[in-house]
């Protein structure tokens, strides 16, 4: 499985999403998950995604792989308020 | 014609001196820094007669520039013992550049015990007493301050609450916002001990009368503020309901917390599991259900066209505080382990009303709190902790003078701390870039000193990978592109948008060229940071800093954070290059 905290108007993709609480939908891994598979079967419209994504805690984007087990936070793209440049994105495959 | 205005509180004179050739261009924290560094002696106690305190307004402030209405604050900080330079955004800023003054230098000490209140306006600068003002809260100060002056359309209010009164290291300077609160603070570095310690009680601005600022160069000016305007008004952070707008900086809990950096219960951990309770995203859904309407953000300072700065509503629909920014919500919030907005807001009012940097105290509950002397989460008793640092007592006194103060006090070995100064809401085990920064700031741990700027934007020399960058290189650029930011007097939020759009941050160039007749581009940038940078770091190194002091604290080293559970592992010899390379 794969927990995925949703943030902003990304809530609305969860069913218990609240913007004062944990908005967590909680779905099945797939092999070679990515970020951008895992949002396309959400359903979340590629525009309303911001740069601000992580997989366990760590910066990522639309092509870092998601392993089964691996919380998923996605923020949308009027809310990509940490600055980028702090992180060193996960190595492609790694 | 530009002058400096010369507080000299030994004899209780104000004196205007022709602005010297030497400071030509110079405004904002380029201007402070050059003050103290050429005339503070560096080795003076930073409560004794020699310390000064410099005011100073950026480049733009005062124009119909955007987001442009900063005042930067320098002298040597109580906390830290080096130099500093903290701003806020206020109109105060913008009268005081309208009347023509540069800088304000408040210097020497009176013999005698007693307040004073320093009065600027078209025909001068005049002092009386202000002892009436002392003891009392700020929130009774101003308004009786702006019922005396004429009110808030024509002054605005710089102040020190009780705590720069008992001289503590961390208290803040204040300056009013648009709506007169007593809510905007150059906070860090204890820099209302500094005025207190010169007995200057407050300072109140009025620029009636005043002529608009003059342009050297009219069109370059319009040309660099309509390109920053374009960038603001575009970019989904700085634009109308975008990000700041709508949450405010207190979106960034949910951020950090996702990335692992949000540190909680004194740097104990990387997640807290209040997050969610008391991010941006809970302000604004809290304070549509006790107000019933939708609330935007307001500008803190004439001129801004983000406008960030947010309001807290109790239960019965009255405002109970601003602003809760990101950094005010982490520290009483996660870092203390608390969980309610509504005691979340209360300490971030008694701040306000004491005269107390946000930061600097929440990370001093926090380690009292690590101490044993209150249990993490009891919101009740955190307020009571901020009445006795209000009233003075000795256990106040102590909390008062911040985090490592406290931490000897009570024993313990997990400060988070730079150079004195309590880490603000950026794990650096989680988010090593920022610990860098924290780390070889001028100022001790300062999440401002760093935070702008795309090393491609800035052209320096050779060609970076923005996604692997030499992390050396990009914690010396990201400071000096703040550096010239910060004496830009623009917002550091325009960094943002400017770092994502370039024709954004040549317009912020364009602009200052269009104030001074200079003909800067953007390899100025870089140069001007540079020195600022170079000048605050001369007089940290006579004060006797070393490279020693540019170190995280030994916890972080050996203390592995959740739920990354890495530790600090930039070896020194990597902080030692970023100035040093
Ligand atoms: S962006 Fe926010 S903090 Fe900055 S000047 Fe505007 S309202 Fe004030």
């Amino acid at each position: 499985m794969i927990d995925v905290h949703l943030y902003g108007k990304l809530r609305r993709f969860a069913s218990n999403g609240s913007p004062d609480s944990d908005s967590v939908v909680s779905m099945p891994h797939r092999e070679g998950d990515t970020v951008g598979s895992v949002v396309a079967r959400l359903g979340i419209p590629e525009a309303d995604l911001g740069a601000n994504l992580f997989v366990d805690g760590h910066y990522a984007d639309r092509r870092t792989p998601v392993a089964d087990g691996a919380r998923l936070g996605l923020f949308p793209d009027d809310m990509q308020l940490l600055y980028k440049w702090y992180f060193r994105p996960k190595e492609e495959g790694s | 014609m530009e002058r400096i205005l010369r507080v000299n509180m030994t004899s209780r004179t104000a004196t205007f001196e022709p602005m010297p050739e030497a400071y030509r261009n110079r405004a904002g924290r380029w201007l402070t820094s050059s003050v103290v560094h050429d005339e503070v002696p560096a080795t003076c106690h930073p409560l004794g007669p020699s310390n000064k305190v410099v005011f100073s307004p950026g480049i733009v402030t005062g124009t119909a520039s955007p987001t442009s209405s900063r005042i930067s604050v320098g002298g040597k900080s109580p906390l830290t013992g080096g130099i500093k330079e903290s701003n806020a955004g206020t109109g105060w800023g913008r009268r005081l550049a309208r009347l023509g003054i540069r800088a304000i230098v408040v210097e020497g000490q009176p013999k005698e015990k007693g307040f004073w209140l320093l009065k600027v306006d078209v025909k001068g600068a005049t002092l009386e007493p202000a002892d009436a003002w002392a003891g009392k809260r700020l929130s009774e100060v101003y308004p009786a301050l702006f019922a005396r002056f004429g009110g808030k359309a024509k002054v605005d209010i710089c102040a020190i609450g009780a705590a720069g009164e008992f001289r503590m290291a961390a208290a803040g300077v204040c300056f009013n916002d648009q709506e007169g609160r007593p809510s905007r603070y150059a906070g860090r570095g204890g820099l209302g001990a500094v005025l207190g310690s010169k007995g200057l009680k407050a300072i109140v601005v009025d620029d009636t009368g005043a002529k608009e600022i003059p342009l050297a160069d009219k069109a370059a000016f319009d040309q660099g503020r309509r390109k920053l305007g374009a960038a603001l008004g575009e970019h989904a952070i700085t634009k109308p309901k975008g990000a700041l707008n709508s949450y405010g900086t207190a979106v960034l809990v949910n951020i950090l917390n996702e990335a692992g950096g949000l540190p909680t219960r004194n740097f104990r951990e990387g997640r807290f599991e209040g997050a969610a309770k008391i991010a941006g995203e809970a302000i604004f859904a809290g304070n549509k259900e006790r107000t019933g309407a939708e609330l935007y953000n307001h500008a803190c300072s004439p001129g801004c066209v983000i406008c960030c700065s947010n309001t807290w509503h109790r239960p019965d629909g009255n405002e109970h505080t601003s602003c809760i920014e990101y950094e005010s919500d982490w520290a009483f919030g996660a870092d203390c382990g608390i969980d309610n907005l509504d005691h979340i807001a209360e300490l971030n009012l008694l701040c306000n009303d004491y005269g107390l940097d946000t930061i600097e105290t929440g990370g001093t509950l926090a380690v009292a709190a690590d101490g044993g002397l209150w249990r993490f989460g009891d919101g009740k008793r955190a307020i009571e902790l901020l009445h006795e640092i209000g009233k003075g007592t000795p256990l106040g006194r102590i909390l008062g003078n911040g985090a490592v103060v406290t931490g000897r006090a009570f024993g313990v070995a997990r400060v988070p701390h730079v150079k004195g100064q309590n880490m603000p809401a950026y794990e650096p085990r989680a988010i090593k870039g920022i610990g860098m920064t924290y780390a070889v700031s001028t100022m001790g741990a300062d999440h401002t000193s760093g935070y702008t700027i795309a090393p491609e934007i800035l052209g320096v020399s050779g060609k970076l990978d923005p996604l692997n960058p030499d992390k050396a290189e990009l914690a010396r650029n990201f400071q000096y592109a703040t550096g010239f930011l910060d004496t830009t007097g623009h917002c550091l939020f325009i960094a943002f948008a400017i770092l994502d759009i370039a024709s954004g941050f040549e317009g912020t160039v364009e602009e200052c060229n269009g104030v001074l007749g200079t003909t800067w581009t953007m390899n100025d940038v870089a140069r001007i940071g540079k020195e600022v940078l170079n000048l605050e770091r001369d007089f940290n190194r006579r004060a006797g800093f070393t490279a020693l002091d540019d170190r995280l604290p030994e916890f972080m080293r050996v203390e592995s954070l959740p739920p990354h559970n890495t530790v600090w592992d930039i070896a020194d010899d990597e902080l030692d290059r970023v100035f040093a390379p």
